[in-house]
């Protein structure tokens, strides 16, 4: 690759009680890159992002993310750290409104010192948001909340941003607003992790593919190897498409 | 008859303020964690007999007694959260297992004040001395100032909920504890937070109230029953629901003791809100 790497995961296994879901995963994310991970539901693409920003409890394995090791620690300590999760269908803060919303997640000290240029980034990005500042969160529609919540997560001022499936439900011209959000985003040189199901939508925003299956990564894929759609199929339905 | 009148208002006015005071704290634990802390009736005495020791027993004046009884009430709040709330945080029972744990804390917290103050009745000092004419009747100076505080204080707490950074940060994890925890709010420290601010309130209505009723070890247990129909009437919501809800049945508690009299007005009180309930099942204020 030859860059920097910014988020390096080794050997990282977690899970739910007894349930291992996270068998040795080992990833990495370079400084500015756009990495798309992929595969079958239920594989544990959702678990690694809330492993990696320390919503669940740690199992095994190491995440460094610049200079910091951050295997074990808090959502908050991950946050002011430089990285920040934007979780699946999220209903974020229902009862505030879309302003307040944005403002109040400038929460950690090193994202106050940016959120004026933040909200401008962030209103510029979805000049939806601006139009229903005043609204409560939970008026908005499910793209308008999709919105608000890379919104927030940008907001944290994040180094590296991680997005749970963000084109989940929208519209087929709601997810190319989406695609060229994202590629503004990458544009001002932060790096994303994205999970998506929509294999077409990542080839369209990623350098590099992480295919993950039981838990563990089957494969690394670069994008001038992309799969076809035949390929695809065979790794959700492991056969080949009559 | 006016009289009369002006005088039941002024007392519904005074109600009303005790229980907003009283409630606000139960409702903020409430919308932040979804539990209810049975201790919180405690919580008032425990802030009446530390009031009462600084001031009457150390002899150092009123406000000194005041300080003391909601900074001891804070720290014991925040006591309670660390205790008997944080070990079961992440537990799908947490609300019925802090029933358990905050009514243990309320009996330990009643038990120890009697151990170390005795059941003697005792009273504290007015905040302010002297009447005060209103129209034509006349009311305590000491009633007068609760009706000014509680109001002004629980405004300041709105304004504080509603457009400071901590304040904001309470309301984000009542409404979404993960994405609160996603924009870096330390979620437990807030916890605490709440709990401080609801024991603190807890406190000064046990102090402000120390001076109208004896201080006892059960001086918690009827305003815990009130500030509990309070909260529901309420509609188990926003500071906003909890307080006008308190000022209403401060209201119709007035007026009942003026039509039929003290003996039989908690039970026509508890008829009213069952009434009230059955036609609005998410309470006055509340939303299906």
């Amino acid at each position: 690759m030859g860059r920097l790497s910014l988020l390096e995961i080794g050997e990282l296994s977690a899970g739910y009680g007894d349930i291992t879901v996270l068998r040795g995963i080992s990833m990495e994310v370079g400084e500015g890159e756009t990495v798309g991970l992929f595969g079958p539901n239920g594989h544990g693409k959702t678990t690694l992002l809330r492993r990696i920003s320390g919503l669940l409890v740690p199992g095994s394995g190491t995440v460094r993310f610049g200079d910091a090791d951050i295997s074990t620690a808090a959502p908050s300590r991950v946050v002011m750290a430089g990285l920040a999760h934007a979780p699946q269908g999220n209903t974020l803060f229902g009862e505030m409104r879309v302003d307040e919303t944005l403002e109040m997640a400038a929460f950690t000290a090193r994202a106050r010192r940016r959120k004026a240029e933040g909200l401008a980034f962030v209103l510029d990005l979805f000049p939806r948001l601006r139009e229903r500042a005043r609204q409560r969160a939970c008026t908005l529609s499910g793209g308008e909340r999709q919105m608000l919540s890379v919104g927030v997560a940008l907001m944290c001022a994040p180094k590296l941003l991680m997005l749970d499936e963000p084109t989940l439900g929208l519209s087929p011209r709601l997810k190319r607003d989406l695609g060229a959000g994202i590629a503004q985003i990458s544009a001002s040189g932060i790096a994303l992790l994205i999970v998506e199901q929509d294999v077409e939508f990542l080839l369209g925003a990623a350098q590099r593919l992480y295919l993950m299956e039981s838990g563990t990564i089957k494969q690394e894929i670069a994008r001038r190897d992309a799969p076809d759609h035949a390929e695809i199929m065979r790794i959700y339905f492991g056969k080949d498409e009559a | 008859m006016t009289d009369a009148l002006v005088t039941t208002v002024l007392s519904g006015l005074v109600l009303g303020s005790l229980y907003a005071l009283m409630a606000s704290g139960l409702a903020l634990v409430w919308t932040t964690l979804g539990i209810f802390n049975f201790a919180h009736g405690a919580l008032i005495m425990l802030g009446a007999h530390l009031a009462w020791t600084v001031s009457d027993v150390g002899g150092y004046g009123v406000l000194p007694g005041l300080a003391v009884g909601v900074a001891g009430t804070a720290l014991a709040g925040v006591a309670i959260e660390r205790l008997l709330v944080r070990p079961f945080y992440g537990n799908r029972n947490l609300l019925l297992i802090t029933v358990m744990t905050t009514l243990a804390g309320m009996i330990v917290i009643e038990k120890g004040v009697q151990i170390m103050w005795g059941a003697r009745l005792k009273q504290l000092p007015r905040l302010v001395e002297g009447d005060l004419a209103v129209m034509g009747t006349v009311i305590s100076r000491h009633e007068a100032l609760i009706i000014l505080l509680a109001p002004t204080l629980l405004l300041l707490l709105w304004r504080f909920a509603l457009i400071t950074r901590i304040g904001r940060s309470l309301r984000a994890v009542g409404q979404n504890q993960e994405s609160a925890a996603l924009v870096g709010i330390n979620v437990p420290a807030t916890f605490s937070l709440a709990f401080a601010i609801s024991a603190a309130l807890a406190g000064l209505a046990g102090c402000l109230l120390g001076s109208i009723r004896f201080v006892t070890p059960s001086l918690g247990a009827e305003p815990l029953l009130k500030a509990m129909i309070v909260v529901i009437f309420g509609g188990l919501g926003s500071l906003g629901a909890t307080v006008g809800a308190a000022y209403a049945i401060g209201f119709v508690e007035a007026f009942l003791i003026l039509g039929v009299g003290l003996y039989w007005s908690p039970s026509i009180l508890f008829l009213l809100l069952i009434a009230v309930l059955v036609f609005r099942p998410n309470g006055l204020f509340g939303k299906s």
